[in-house]
């Protein structure tokens, strides 16, 4: 998995409700930042494993979607270790960063199960549950167009990028390079948005659209009892 | 849920242009994390992101130019690829991102209002240049104040170690994209403003 996305499945989280997963992710994260401990974070990788498995998503896959993120994990450690003298490096200042640094990778694995397992129109109805009202339904539309417009928009980029390259255009300062994409971009944003509002009010663009019904079914009640479990656990 | 059976009720035409533009513009944040440069200073290349957070208080102005930093930030968290390396989920929004993501929606907001003295829009290109170029040096006051204690915070280091290891490589750049977001909001190139 090279990039994070929803892939259909059969796995157990496959079939949770999305508010389920939001709020063990939510714990998780909660019950990680209070027990940073060697003892803490080897019960909760213990639990790592489990929820990956009932995700059905590779941990190596996993960590190589979030690769990115892995250089500054590693250099916090070791930049708060270094020492003006001998001996130079001092573990015992390193120690808790590192602690903190894995605790961080535990809880990008967690949210790549969720995003793995939860297609984006449950999402969707999940925030405009979550969010009562006028606000949630823009943001729950907001999201979904996000999502429908992102490749489009790193498509036009790539092509702005592509004329720019073959008009020499890389050997231009950093600067220029920077306005000639951007602009590029916000022109082709907002030419799609001014038809996208338009196309919008001519199919009836309503603050009460039908959604898909969420409904919370005994499969959620295990991983709802989890949730409860790490937020108890996070508070004590 | 129960399902409406009521009439429908219509949005009106301002805000589905609005929100149209916010949504668009969030997109737009989302695919310039994927549009990096190299970085002369550091081995983690540069993104277009802080552009993108000076360029909707500019462009949308104070309040829709935050909310589409909330959108962005909104759909990362349930798993859109739009967040630094093309990662999503709520991990980076509690990870050492945490900060400066957060801080988008705060910048977004702050530039707008700089730039347009107060919530109601003007034009942005009679705005002077001190106040454009002093609007986005505050909102990346902002973005990496926020950004380095996050960081410090979630990694459980110092102040210092955070700004040195998340901050210290990227500031340099970002005269760099004041300096291209002044040279596109004064160009008459972008014709949406």
């Amino acid at each position: 998995m090279v990039v994070l996305a929803y892939e259909p499945g059969d796995s157990l989280a496959h079939g949770l409700d999305p508010r389920t997963k939001l709020a063990v992710q939510v714990a998780f994260a909660a019950a990680a930042f209070a027990h940073t401990t060697p003892r803490g974070l080897v019960a909760l990788t213990a639990l790592v494993a489990l929820l990956l498995a009932g995700a059905a998503t590779s941990p190596v896959g996993a960590a190589i979607a979030f690769r990115f993120a892995l250089p500054f994990l590693i250099v916090a450690p070791i930049l708060e270790g270094i020492v003006l003298g001998p001996p130079w490096f001092a573990v015992a200042e390193a120690a808790a960063p590192a602690l903190a640094s894995y605790r961080v990778l535990l809880i990008l694995l967690v949210s790549a199960a969720y995003v793995r397992t939860t297609p984006v129109r449950e999402s969707e109805a999940a925030i405009g549950q979550l969010v009562p009202g006028r606000p949630g339904r823009a943001l729950a539309v907001g999201i979904a167009l996000v999502f429908r417009f992102l490749p489009v928009l790193q498509r036009d980029l790539s092509t702005v990028r592509a004329a720019m390259h073959a008009r020499l255009g890389t050997e231009r300062p950093l600067r220029e390079r920077m306005r000639i994409v951007a602009t590029g971009g916000l022109n082709r944003a907002f030419a799609r948005a001014d038809r996208l509002s338009l196309a919008l009010r001519a199919r009836c663009f309503a603050w009460n659209p039908t959604l898909p019904a969420l409904a919370l079914s005994a499969r959620d009640l295990p991983a709802l009892a989890l949730a409860a479990a790490l937020a108890v656990w996070a508070a004590m | 849920m129960s399902t409406e059976t009521e009439g429908v009720d219509l949005v009106g035409d301002e805000m589905a242009g609005n929100l149209a533009r916010a949504a668009l513009f969030a997109a737009l944040m989302g695919a310039f994390a994927y549009v990096s440069f190299p970085n002369p200073l550091s081995t983690v290349p540069v993104t277009l992101q802080v552009l993108g957070v000076f360029l909707a208080g500019i462009l949308l102005g104070p309040i829709w130019g935050a909310a589409a930093m909330v959108l962005y930030l909104a759909a990362g968290a349930v798993g859109a690829p739009v967040f630094a390396g093309g990662t999503g989920g709520i991990g980076p929004l509690l990870g050492f991102t945490a900060g400066y993501l957060w801080s988008y929606p705060l910048a977004a907001a702050l530039v707008g209002g700089v730039v347009h003295r107060g919530l109601s829009l003007r034009d942005p290109k009679a705005a002077s240049l001190v106040r454009l170029v002093g609007a986005m040096v505050l909102g990346t006051v902002v973005i990496y104040a926020l950004g380095t204690v996050g960081f410090a915070l979630v990694q459980n280091v110092g102040l210092y170690e955070a700004f040195l290891a998340s901050a210290v490589a990227f500031i340099p750049i970002e005269a760099i994209k004041i300096a291209a977001a002044v040279g596109i909001v004064r160009s008459d190139a972008v014709t949406a403003a």
